[in-house]
């Protein structure tokens, strides 16, 4: 990853620092400010909105904005050149919901006098004056990968508990600066209970949200009686009323996680009951409930991923009995059903956006791709990454499309996004540019190794590049039958030498080896998954570590060697 | 105007708001079968014609509804869909064990239409449970009852919507250990429990009072009253004081039992259900005279310190002392089989035939308030019917179909081998085996199951 800060050479200061960075035009000791905020992607063909055919052009933006698009434009003497050729252009992606750059804040300590039955709100995860803009940094976690797989705008929400707080809108430009776009934009829910407190399971948090809606409700009506009339005794709203003020005067949604379809037909009905505003968030199964989302008219964030297939590679193709058989087409179905849910929403007129929270930055275009191959067609595709979200985020007026006016969002790729083989160079968020690295093509050839197949089985030395440093070991694989299975060698978290673990899940796919360990970090058991493409002797991927973010990692084959 | 409505509705203790979907009903006619009715005897080669899913005559000769299906249903018996008055089937969380009274949690908020345990109760004739809250509160949740329309994807569908709103209770040792020993609040013990129950009563009368005070205030001139704070535990609570709710009450020990019945008649509360009641048989009368009536085990104890004094003869002293008796699973296996655990009491006390089929019919629909729409084979109720191969309370007997609503839920010819509604799609498969040696600890931490601790709150010790 190379992000694009050329250093600020005398000239660039004369012609147009000045213009830009009036209030500190002095100097800039650090090197970074651009040469010039006016580019000008020349030539590329663009996919200016969701439907429209590409169309050879040059896209002007300046500060952030688009200035002029077309075939024939005078491109002011300023303006950066970035060659387009051979490349395509979309509007940049919008995520509906997420929580890249999020830290949670450290959990409160209990007080001395805490009873776990009627905990304080803030330690139940009641914090719904919290921002997520307080949660949020650009270089935090995962924000460059997000961006990397073509999102520039994110509404992210706050971590926490039941009412983590309020979301807002980020865009994943200038990394010096804060990037808000909008504040509190929603309020951010979800079914998660408090551990070894009330509410501590869904049926609580549904309890404890009607009780938490009602009380600000009447918290308001008292505050408008002593507005309204002398004598009455004064109103003193809790935080929490506070925070929830928005949400129930209905100026605000509640962005509501909802994985299942239960789920979604809990917080349905609670947004029935109570009446305030509802954007679903997250949702993995919602076959059953596509009917009931479209009748009740509420907005969709579908989870940006598609469920992985290694149950159904880890089905046997010999011996197994006919009733195992039966439960393997079964797993079949409910995996193809899977794939074709976001098809059944844009055939029953929803037009949905994705949110990418716990999905991977990585497969984000695949996702897309594979949801394309089963039924979605590329236009709502398209519009779910861009203007379904501006949309429901309500930020169509700025984002969504590529247009004069609009933010100097975009996505350059070297193919159609809807590829394979699609890789994406450039992401321009905000009118900052990011460019990464383009595999070459030829690199794909030399997957084979000599004999023609791919061999994962082996001892491999690793080095993963993490922001606590350089680690490694070694991954040794070994396989019996079709089976894989091993073992890796890792710095102990805990300090002091390595550990030597087991992996499991072990699968290779084509060229792509994938595998899964637990690791022990602090008292919390993480899962860390690593994905990586062979190339002969050696492999290259990530490693991705839950919530904190994946990092590249790479191997080679120390033995056998494959050359014999 | 609006808040007013969601404030009255939540007032009302409504559950989840779901669309009133129309659920299925079914017109079938069975033919020829032994009728067990319950309450009026035992019918011979008599036809039963079901429309639109109520039962519309019970005779002879009579013809096949317009589009309704004919089973002839010769050599066999016609009984009511069991109701298992104590179940946890079909629920996503059973207990929100993190404080004494949780009056305000409603279990039809996580009603689990997807369980596979629904079809296997089908399988034993149930078509109606009591889906109730867990025991490890003094007050638990509001429960819901299910009516088994096994292969809808809404639970709406599956909660018998026109039955009461009923919650439950629990004594002795769950919520003196979970809160008094787990957390060192009251209740440590049964003085505790009961001192509970009583603030908890009082301070719904309280808020009864309060809110009623303000909304007579809010609309005069010059008003200064500010609205209370809203409390859906106090309001449930009051509901209950106001007879809008019947109390099933997870009990053992015989004291425990008297003194919930002194509390009851102290706040003027009728609508009240004894669960488990393996000590009812000491207070029997008492129960007859004030209550509903005790939901019992046929024959399942000592699995812990207050379930050690108990009798296989509990239900059948109980129901000749004139309590309304039941006899529930608590269990998704016991639920396949009640009317194995049924016929308990014929061997146990010698109850009649009537007397032991009521105890899995009419008398739970008793206790849940639904008795004049299921429980028996009657003109006018709805059509929840088993058809069994041999009679019920033998031990061959064999449930051949159930009907809800006149809708075939259950047909033992076409019970084929996956029934899942729900399959996930990273699922591993995995060969099943069957154990071939006996297992002899079944009652090895039926304790932790049988109460569906989620031991959250064990993690709190101090």
């Amino acid at each position: 990853m190379k992000r694009q800060f050329l250093n600020a050479g005398m000239a660039g200061l004369l012609m147009t620092g000045i213009l830009s960075y009036t209030a500190s035009a002095q100097s800039d000791p650090t090197g970074k400010r651009r040469v010039s905020e006016t580019y000008a992607i020349t030539n590329a063909t663009i996919f200016a909105s969701p439907g429209q055919q590409g169309t050879k052009g040059t896209v002007l933006f300046r500060e952030g904005v688009i200035v002029d698009m077309g075939a024939n434009l005078s491109l002011p003497k300023e303006a950066q050149l970035i060659a387009g050729d051979s490349l395509f252009i979309y509007p940049g992606f919008i995520d509906g919901s997420g929580m890249a750059g999020i830290t949670k804040p450290t959990d409160l300590e209990r007080p001395k006098d805490f009873v776990s039955s009627a905990p304080p709100d803030e330690i139940a995860g009641i914090t719904p004056w919290r921002s997520a803009t307080d949660q949020f940094s650009i270089t935090g976690n995962q924000v460059d990968d997000w961006r990397k797989s073509g999102f520039t705008l994110t509404q992210v929400v706050p971590d926490g508990g039941m009412i983590p707080g309020k979301a807002a809108i980020m865009v994943l430009g200038n990394p010096t600066t804060v990037n808000v776009l909008m504040e509190n934009t929603a309020l951010a829910a979800n079914f998660r209970g408090s551990r070894g407190m009330y509410p501590a399971t869904a049926v609580g948090v549904m309890a404890k949200f009607r009780d938490v809606y009602q009380n600000t409700a009447l918290a308001l009506d008292h505050t408008k009686l002593y507005a309204s009339t002398a004598g009455v005794s004064r109103p003193e709203m809790t935080p929490t009323q506070v925070g929830m003020t928005a949400v129930v005067q209905k100026q605000i949604p509640v962005i509501f996680t909802a994985n299942s379809d239960l789920e979604v037909r809990r917080a349905i009905s609670l947004q029935k009951e109570l009446g305030f505003k509802l954007i679903l968030s997250g949702l993995e199964n919602y076959e059953t409930v596509i009917d009931l989302i479209k009748s009740s008219g509420t907005p969709v964030l579908i989870k940006l991923e598609v469920p992985d297939d290694k149950a159904l590679k880890a089905q046997k193709k010999d011996s197994v009995s006919a009733a195992t058989k039966a439960q393997y087409d079964r797993v079949k179905e409910a995996y193809d059903m899977a794939l074709k849910q976001a098809s059944l929403l844009e055939k029953a007129g929803i037009p949905f956006g994705f949110s990418t929270i716990d999905a991977k930055p990585g497969d984000a275009l695949k996702a897309i791709q594979s949801m394309v191959k089963n039924g979605l067609s590329e236009k709502a595709a398209l519009a779910a990454l861009t203007t379904n979200p501006a949309q429901i985020l309500g930020i169509s007026r700025v984002a969504g499309t590529i247009e004069k006016g609009k933010m100097a969002n975009f996505v350059i790729s070297t193919d159609s996004i809807f590829k394979e083989s699609a890789q994406i160079k450039t992401v321009v968020a905000d009118g900052y540019v990011f460019d990464y690295e383009v595999k070459k093509k030829a690199a794909k050839e030399n997957g084979k190794s000599e004999n023609g197949a791919v061999k994962a089985e082996g001892v491999w030395e690793y080095t993963a590049e993490t922001p606590a440093g350089s680690n490694g070991g070694e991954i040794t694989i070994t396989k019996e039958g079709s089976e894989y299975s091993g073992t890796i060698t890792l710095d102990d978290p805990s300090g002091g030498g390595k550990i030597n673990t087991p992996i499991r899940n072990v699968a290779l796919s084509e060229k792509t080896l994938s595998f899964e360990f637990d690791v022990n970090a602090g008292g919390n058991n993480l899962t860390v998954t690593i994905t990586a493409e062979i190339a002969g002797a050696s492999m290259e991927g990530t490693m991705s570590v839950g919530q904190f973010g994946s990092f590249p990692l790479t191997a080679t084959l120390i033995t056998p060697s494959l050359t014999h | 105007m609006k808040k007013l409505n969601f404030i009255l509705a939540a007032l009302l203790g409504m559950g989840l708001n779901y669309s009133q979907a129309q659920t299925p009903k079914g017109s079938v006619l069975i033919k020829n079968a032994t009728v067990l009715t319950v309450t009026k005897g035992n019918l011979e080669n008599t036809d039963v014609l079901v429309q639109d899913g109520v039962i519309k005559q019970v005779g002879q000769n009579l013809s096949a509804p317009s589009g309704g299906q004919t089973i002839d249903a010769s050599g066999k018996f016609l009984m009511p869909g069991i109701i298992d008055a104590h179940s946890h089937v079909a629920l996503d969380v059973v207990n929100e064990a993190s404080s004494p009274i949780v009056a305000e949690v409603r279990m039809k908020d996580v009603v689990n239409p997807f369980e596979i345990g629904i079809y296997r109760a089908l399988a034993g004739g149930v078509t109606i449970s009591h889906a109730m809250h867990g025991s490890a509160n003094v007050v638990g949740g509001q429960n819901a009852t299910l009516k088994h329309r096994w292969g809808s994807d809404d639970p709406a569908e599956i909660i018998m919507q026109d039955a009461p709103r009923t919650i439950k209770f629990a004594l002795g040792e769950n919520p003196t250990r979970v809160h008094g020993r787990g957390n060192n609040i009251q209740p440590r013990t049964r003085m505790g429990v009961e001192a509970v129950l009583r603030n908890g009563f009082n301070e719904a009368l309280q808020y009864k009072k309060n809110w009623e005070s303000y909304n007579s205030a809010k609309g005069q001139k010059g008003n200064t009253m500010t609205p209370p704070a809203f409390n859906d535990r106090l309001q449930t609570l009051a509901d209950i004081l106001d007879g809008k709710i019947i109390i099933h009450c997870h009990s053992y020990r015989a004291d425990e039992i008297y003194m919930l019945i002194n509390v009851a008649k102290d706040f003027g509360i009728t609508k009240l259900v004894f669960q488990h009641t393996n000590e009812g048989f000491k207070v029997a009368p008492e129960i007859a005279e004030y209550t509903m009536g005790a939901s019992v085990f046929a024959d399942w104890w000592a699995y812990k310190m207050e379930v050690y004094y108990s009798t296989a003869f509990n239900a059948a002293i109980l129901q000749r002392n004139g309590v309304i008796t039941s006899i529930n699973s608590d269990s998704a296996e016991l639920i396949r089989h009640l009317y194995h655990e049924a016929a308990k009491t014929q061997r146990y006390g010698g109850l009649t035939d009537d007397e032991a089929l009521a105890m899995i019919t009419i008398n739970p629909a008793k206790q849940l308030g639904i008795d004049d729409k299921v429980g028996s084979i009657e003109v006018g109720k709805q059509a929840d019917l088993v058809i069994f191969e041999g009679h019920p309370l033998s031990s061959y007997a064999v449930p051949q179909m159930t009907f809800v609503d006149g809708v075939k839920y259950f047909d033992i010819k076409a019970d084929t081998d996956d029934q899942r509604q729900f399959v996930s799609a990273t699922e591993m498969v995995e060969p099943v085996y069957l154990h071939a040696e006996e297992d002899h600890q079944c009652l090895q931490d039926v304790d932790a199951y049988f109460e569906a601790f989620q031991g959250a709150f064990l993690e709190e010790t101090l």
